[in-house]
């Protein structure tokens, strides 16, 4: 990309002041990496550790003694396998969906005019805006006697006048039906940035889709997706990213059997119980090392998808049909 | 299906031909409407259906009956809870009698009008630097990409007790600042002068938590701006700042607008925001329902600069539609 701009036959003095550029930017990345890395080296590097090499002030980085010990305690605390596989069944769905609704609202947003669209929309701006937490005790309750979205309240008259409800907390399904109506994690979000993308695309393609007879859902899925490049990758990456982290949902919503998220906090508290208990002082020492290995867990999978992820970010431009 | 197929390559290739003139033209004339599309308002409807739904489901009733609790008093019963009618007396509460929140009101929006500028604009000087070619490009960005996943986990809690409670990692520490003050006062520069150097240079470490997403979002823009254009510019004689200002900037306007709509969203939703704190706080000690007043009252004032901001910038942003 930027080769670009370069040109064949540079001056000295040109490329004395590429060089000089190039140190700069080395140096200014590396002092960023510093602080991006180090709270990350950090934790790797306890992760790591043996509750003797916590103790001994020599060992500053690397320790002395690598062992698996604090992850394998970590496990045995609260069982990664369950917990990843309960936040994969909550993420591989919920990711799939959500994208794709979001998309679909947000071409809808920003390709046709109908009344009280703007209207709509700051109410979709609105719903970026207003943290889960100030409407998480009604949204419990709904889920609690979950009425098929007002169809249980039209069926009480064969239910002797009762609404007609399930209780669908403890399940994958607030999350499924959440994603799927657009109001899933930071949905609203999505629907905004694809919006402003599908904005920015030229016409022409769509109109000459209508002209050949394409209906409007056809020339969403037929010709807007293919189209649509980095920033399904985007969002993509930051649902994904959000659904694994989060916490908030998944702890209102499940009883037992948690998602990784949550099973780290779940950590925190038992650990805590168990040094109370022993009360000796190696426990507490080994504690933190414990909870920074399961925190390593967490973080890693992410960071992997990330690299691989980052792949199609430049591949994109080329896939993508439009120029603009 | 197939025939769709054809014809879209055959217009691909129209477009890339004739693209960027084409647009230049469309930019002139404010845009051409296409009365084709417009008939179709029901369509419209049709995509955002499902939102619709959720939001009046998911959002709506649980938000509606939320602003109920605002005008009651909430009681905790063996019943479950009880819900007594008191009228309008949180919201005077927090206007009135609260001696914290107003104050908390006005210097969230007061660190805001300088902190999302600096944000944004750290955002797109790092988004520029990965977009370069250089050796461990991916490795960099890898790193950059860190704020992302750790600062919306847990992780982040259990990092902040156990990393920055150990020294090195603390903001103010992470730089030693009193060495560069010295060094400016005595090369003569002004005490606020040097006051502001110093606190920039102590946020850098909080800048770079905080601009994770900002920075995904103008690289992916700007790995959007295709090739030729930057070719064209060359072939005219552009120089690099013409380049930047004419075609990369104009470009990704869209994605800076929304970089600065998010970095508002995220700097006011952030839990160490003095109002979200308020309001975690009352919820812990049950007061649920004055929790809710203020926090509505919150979300109403942060949406209405929300709007203010998309209005102003959105008119001056680049799109390709009108």
């Amino acid at each position: 990309m930027t080769q670009g701009f370069k040109f064949k036959n540079k001056k000295a003095g040109d490329r004395a002041l590429d060089i000089i550029t190039k140190i700069l930017r080395t140096l200014f990345l590396l002092g960023m990496a510093y602080v991006l890395l180090y709270p990350v080296l950090f934790l790797l590097s306890n992760a790591f550790r043996s509750p003797v090499d916590r103790l001994d002030p020599t060992v500053i980085w690397i320790p002395k003694t690598l062992t698996f010990n604090n992850f394998v305690l970590a496990d045995q605390l609260i069982g990664f396998k369950d917990s990843i596989l309960k936040t994969c069944t909550i993420l591989i769905p919920s990711v799939i969906v959500q994208v794709f609704v979001c998309l679909m609202v947000a071409y809808g947003f920003a390709r046709f005019k109908f009344k009280g669209r703007d209207v709509l929309f700051s109410l979709l701006l609105f719903t970026i805006i207003v943290p889960t937490s100030t409407i998480i005790i009604p949204l419990y309750v709904q889920f609690h006697f979950f009425d098929f979205f007002g169809i249980g309240q039209l069926l009480r008259i064969f239910n002797q006048g009762r609404p007609v409800s399930v209780n669908i907390l403890n399940t994958n399904w607030p999350f499924y039906l959440m994603s799927a109506t657009g109001t899933g994690i930071r949905s609203g979000l999505y629907i905004y940035m694809a919006r402003q993308f599908f904005r920015s695309m030229p016409k022409e393609l769509e109109e000459a889709a209508w002209v050949d007879g394409c209906g409007s859902f056809g020339t969403f899925i037929r010709i807007m997706l293919p189209n649509v490049g980095s920033i399904v990758i985007v969002i993509l990456l930051f649902s994904v990213v959000w659904h694994w982290n989060d916490y908030y949902l998944s702890v209102m919503f499940f009883v037992d059997n948690y998602p990784l998220s949550v099973g780290v906090t779940v950590l925190q508290d038992r650990l805590q119980l168990l040094a109370e208990s022993m009360s000796a002082a190696d426990i507490a020492l080994g504690e933190s090392s414990i909870l920074e290995a399961a925190c390593f867990v967490v973080i890693l999978p992410m960071l992997v998808m990330y690299v691989f992820a980052q792949k199609y970010f430049t591949g994109s431009i080329t896939r993508s049909g439009i120029v603009g | 299906m197939e025939k769709n197929t054809a014809t879209n390559t055959n217009i691909q290739k129209v477009e890339k031909r004739t693209g960027r003139k084409r647009r230049n033209g469309e930019r002139r004339n404010g845009g051409r409407k296409s009365g084709l599309m417009e008939r179709q308002s029901g369509n419209g409807w049709f995509f955002i259906a499902p939102w619709l739904i959720g939001f009046v489901y998911f959002f709506a009733v649980p938000l509606v009956k939320s602003l109920y609790y605002t005008f009651t008093k909430i009681t905790i019963t063996n019943d479950g809870l009880e819900f007594q009618w008191v009228g309008s007396e949180n919201y005077l509460t927090a206007f009135t009698v609260d001696p914290d929140f107003v104050r908390a009101i006005f210097s969230s929006i007061g660190s805001i009008i300088y902190q999302v500028p600096i944000i944004v604009f750290f955002s797109l000087f790092i988004a520029l630097i990965l977009k370069q070619d250089f050796h461990g490009k991916t490795l960099m960005r890898s790193i950059f990409f860190l704020p992302v996943i750790i600062s919306s986990g847990v992780v982040i809690t259990i990092l902040k007790e156990n990393v920055f409670a150990t020294g090195a990692g603390q903001t103010s520490s992470l730089f030693q600042t009193g060495v560069i003050t010295e060094l400016l006062v005595k090369s003569g520069m002004g005490m606020p002068l040097v006051k502001m150097i110093t606190t920039t240079v102590g946020q850098i470490f909080d800048l770079t938590w905080r601009s994770g997403v900002q920075i995904l979002l103008l690289l992916s823009a700007l790995h959007n701006i295709p090739d030729s254009m930057y070719e064209a510019a060359r072939m005219e004689g552009a120089t690099e700042w013409e380049t930047f200002w004419k075609i990369t900037f104009v470009l990704i306007s869209p994605t800076l607008i929304m970089t600065i709509i998010y970095s508002i969203i995220d700097y006011f939703t952030d839990y160490s925001n003095k109002v979200m704190r308020m309001i975690v706080t009352y919820v812990n000690q049950g007061r649920y329902e004055y929790s809710t007043t203020i926090s509505i009252i919150y979300f109403a004032v942060v949406l209405l600069l929300i709007l203010f901001a998309d209005k102003v910038l959105s008119k001056r942003a680049y799109s390709a539609v009108n």
